[in-house]
């Protein structure tokens, strides 16, 4: 199939890329036997077999049908950048803030429409996790600088 | 008895079972979490009650796991992985009700059978313990790994190649055996490795979310579908086998230094599909899927302090945190404890059978709101996971990396399901990679190189004699069905 074939050549990418790494780590005085590149590089060779095992059983087989042409990943990629925006963020906003923004945005992002509502529920939900996090469990999250 | 009621012993044990549900639900939050959480709050008790407390909360954590991971397909705790196969299918199945109660039953049952075995056999099981050595952990290890075949769904090679990455992700980090860095780009965050709650939260979790971005909203459960179910007569005799399939792992594992509910889970999962006559159903919803893995990481919750009782040896950080409370409270544990400190021990195993009842209400008390959550509109519950993902990720150490490293594996899980590659695997070998590799080179050191040592010591070959019958039995499997679908597609 298509897709075993795409999986298995970046695999066999990961696997080349790995073991120039591995085969890069410095030695040390203590190093045993094995040395601290041996089992990786060992690993990388293992990827690297499977990978040619399952690209030879993948030009063997018939094309699977064609895929939805309905692609997901505008939302994927936004559902993403949400996480990435509330990393870059939080220590900014503070995190009662950032986590109301994450509830609002993410609402939007899985089909949901940004309404008055969905604000409410993002506020509530925003101090619905401050109060368990911070001041029931005690757990720090990120502060505002 | 006298322990029951002299030392407030019950509503420490009811206590600590509820926070322990609580913290094991949160997903990020692992049980060692959860009670090192409570430890602050134990220094002005009594010592058996500050025990009590603890030792409860983890049997509440490990069976709290199971609760996301059936619900929203994100185990709660390690141990609940093996229980998102079967548990989450159910719930899309519209039986959500009918897998938590498997859950919790199964989870009362394989307690009370840990605790029978910690009472009747921590002094001669403890003996087993004290002989493991490098040799025998990395065995130990390699028996985790030989249930890859297993997990692996359609694909052994697909499989096989998830646990490699998987193995190669725990090479990230300190050496454990010279202290050179590896893989670690300059990165001081990467030093300490990636922890495996950030693969599972990322390829599970995060991976999910991702994942449901492009789908469309899922059937909502009826209210008779919501009603929580425990099992009937029919279905205990259906998992009365898994159960006790989960109850042995769980002892075995739990007494062994590094083995922990992880292993026991997913070898009590293995096994009984093994055993089963429905094995077609397992990763499809089967309620034996759910039975086994439960009953073994709820066993493991008290089999797992036998090492640590009666030799001071935690063989999991859920009873490293344990024997802390036990040392902040003057205790030491091993066999000198059975004779100072007799009533602590007492008190413990009474707190741990109020901690079993207890979970069994408790359980079916906090199901009920959680049963509620999955009827909420589906952007709203993906966005108040997706915020205590953040949150709970950011608990384990205060990191803003993590999350991203969480985030990256959660595009990893997503390409992964898109491509159908399997990736439990890839969980296991992140788990077990650590353990299997630093102990194959301190055994190699010891021995001077000599690979014969696995063989030499007794433990080691056992496991390793285990290993390979679970190999051997999951490659007939794959190539029986294999030639059986061969068979299907020429006729």
């Amino acid at each position: 199939m298509r897709s075993d074939l795409a999986f298995a050549v970046a695999t066999l990418a990961v696997s080349i890329v790995y073991y120039w790494m591995a085969a890069g780590i410095q030695e040390s005085r203590l190093a045993d036997a094995i040395g601290p590149g041996g089992l990786p590089k060992t690993y990388a060779i293992l990827l690297a077999g499977l990978s040619l095992v399952l690209i030879a059983r993948s030009i063997g087989t018939p094309r699977s049908p064609t895929p939805d042409p309905r692609s997901p990943i505008p939302r994927v990629a936004g559902t993403l950048a949400i996480g990435i925006a509330y990393i870059l963020l939080a220590p900014w906003l503070g995190y009662l803030v950032a986590i109301a923004g994450v509830i609002l945005a993410t609402t939007y992002y899985q089909g949901g429409s940004v309404n008055r509502r969905a604000a409410i529920v993002a506020v509530g939900g925003g101090i619905f996790f401050w109060l368990l996090f911070v001041v029931m469990m005690g757990i720090q999250q990120p502060q505002a600088w | 008895m006298v322990s029951l009621f002299t030392s407030g012993v019950v509503p420490a044990a009811v206590a600590g079972v509820a926070w322990g549900i609580l913290g094991g639900a949160l997903p990020g939050i692992s049980p060692s979490i959860t009670m090192a959480l409570l430890l602050p709050f134990t220094y002005g008790m009594d010592p058996t009650v500050a025990i009590v407390v603890l030792a409860s909360s983890y049997v509440g954590a490990e069976y709290g796991g199971s609760i996301p991971a059936i619900l929203i397909r994100t185990p709660g705790t390690n141990a609940a992985a093996a229980t998102v196969i079967d548990g989450y299918a159910m719930s899309q199945q519209g039986r959500a009700g009918e897998a938590l109660g498997i859950s919790l039953y199964s989870g009362f049952v394989g307690g009370m059978f840990g605790l029978m075995v910690l009472v009747l056999l921590t002094e001669p099981l403890s003996s087993v313990a004290l002989a493991f050595t490098p040799t025998s952990f990395f065995a130990l290890g390699v028996l985790g790994l030989s249930v890859i075949g297993s997990v692996s769904g359609d694909s052994l090679v697909k499989g096989l190649m998830a646990a490699v990455l998987g193995l190669m992700i725990s090479t990230i980090g300190t050496d454990p055996v010279t202290g050179v860095n590896r893989f670690t780009f300059g990165s001081p965050d990467l030093l300490s490795g990636i922890p495996p709650i950030l693969v599972m939260v990322g390829l599970f979790a995060v991976g999910e979310l991702l994942a449901q971005s492009g789908e469309p909203g899922w059937e909502k459960a009826t209210s008779a579908q919501a009603r929580i179910r425990f099992p009937g007569p029919a279905m205990w005799r259906r998992i009365a086998r898994p159960q006790a399939i989960g109850s042995a792992m769980g002892t075995f594992e739990g007494i062994m230094p590094g083995g922990g509910g992880t292993i026991s889970a997913f070898l009590a999962y293995n096994e009984a599909r093994r055993w089963s006559s429905r094995k077609e159903e397992f990763g499809h919803g089967s309620p034996e899927g759910i039975a086994a893995p439960e009953a073994a990481n709820n066993t493991v919750a008290c089999t797992a302090l036998i090492p640590m009782l009666s030799l001071g040896i935690p063989s999991s950080n859920s009873s490293a945190v344990l024997l802390g409370g036990f040392l902040i409270h003057g205790l030491i544990p091993g066999p000198m404890l059975f004779v100072k400190d007799p009533d602590v021990i007492s008190g413990l195993y009474a707190g741990l059978l109020v901690a079993n009842i207890a979970m069994l209400v408790l359980g079916y008390l906090i199901m009920m709101p959680c049963l509620w959550l999955v009827n909420r509109p589906k952007p709203y519950l993906m966005a108040f996971i997706y915020a205590f993902v953040l949150s709970g990720v950011y608990a384990i150490e205060a990191s803003l990396f993590q999350i991203g490293v969480a985030l990256g594996f959660g595009v990893i899980g997503y390409v992964m399901r898109s491509l159908k590659v399997p990736f439990l695997p890839m969980v296991l070998g992140v788990v077990l990679g650590f353990m299997v590799e630093s102990n194959y080179r301190r055994a190699l050191v010891l021995s001077s190189g000599d690979h014969m040592t696995f063989l030499r010591d007794p433990i080691s070959a056992v496991l390793l004699g285990f290993a390979l019958v679970v190999v051997v039995g999951s490659l007939v499997r794959t190539f029986t069905s294999t030639g059986h679908r061969d068979t299907e597609t020429q006729s």
